[in-house]
């Protein structure tokens, strides 16, 4: 079932994992991940990330390092650099910050 | 809305701090410091090093840290727990491991699991002192057994056992 970090979860810190994540609540700090992140609509994260794959539909303050893909959502907002071979961003979404897709 | 879960998944490990209002299933790893007003399950397989301020807390996996709940620790047969307890209630079920202080506030009489052991461990106890006494001194051997056997039972029993050793001398 992987891990969840329900709506009304603070944690600081870092969360380290090799199965999917899914954040309802808060996260500060670091996360690294070797599956896919999920930032729901409640969601807000305000780390580095390192994973393989990440949908934002909440909110991402931090650089991401995914080795895979980032798919920011309608509802996503993110202010960061992202560095992944894939990425996309939904009409709607916010972005502000770098992209790097190693081309 | 869907009931709020959290869950430290198997692979999973957090360091640092996790605040909370609902309850947290922990079935990896978490260093650190927890609060919660809800419910902490360290699940088997879990393993929880932190200071814990919560509502309750069950444990039937590893807790290293001290727990202080509002309302109740249980640690369960599976679990073991290194640290200190302060909560109105604890239970400590039978195959539990546990080290460390429990302050239950005020006593209520409610402790029942905490008499039974202590009462069931000295009578367990109690019968190898002699017999390891006794090869010591070859001596006291005869008078020392039938004095302590003839106290707490019934008085037929002493006699039997005192005939027989008279039969064995002679």
């Amino acid at each position: 079932m992987g891990t969840v970090i329900g709506s009304s979860i603070v944690v600081d810190g870092e969360v380290r994992g090799e199965e999917d994540l899914i954040v309802q609540g808060t996260v500060k700090g670091k996360i690294v991940l070797k599956e896919h992140l999920t930032v729901e609509k409640t969601g807000v994260i305000e780390a580095d990330i390192e994973t393989a794959t990440v949908t934002i539909s909440g909110k991402v303050t931090g650089n991401i390092v995914a080795n895979d893909k980032v798919e920011i959502r309608s509802d996503g907002r993110m202010i960061g650099d992202i560095k992944s071979p894939r990425i996309l961003i939904a009409d709607g979404a916010a972005f502000k910050g770098s992209v790097d897709m190693e081309v | 809305m869907p009931d709020p879960v959290t869950i430290v998944g198997e692979k999973t490990r957090i360091s640092g701090n996790i605040e909370g209002d609902e309850d947290l299933r922990v079935k990896g790893r978490v260093d650190g410091k927890i609060r919660l007003t809800k419910t902490l399950y360290v699940e088997e397989g879990g393993i929880v090093q932190a200071d814990l301020e919560v509502r309750v807390a069950v444990v039937s996996g590893v807790m290293v840290g001290n727990i202080q709940a509002s309302d109740l620790v249980h640690i369960m047969q599976s679990g073991r727990m290194v640290g200190d307890i302060s909560a109105p209630r604890v239970i400590l079920v039978d195959g539990a491991a546990f080290r460390g202080r429990v302050e239950m506030g005020e006593a209520d009489g409610r402790a029942d699991a905490r008499p039974r052991p202590a009462t069931a461990a000295r009578p367990a106890a109690a019968p190898t002192r002699p017999i390891v006494a006794a090869p010591a001194r070859p001596a006291a051997v005869p008078a020392r057994p039938a004095a302590a056997s003839a106290t707490p039972p019934p008085p037929q029993p002493p006699r039997i056992l005192d005939k027989k050793k008279l039969v064995k001398k002679g």
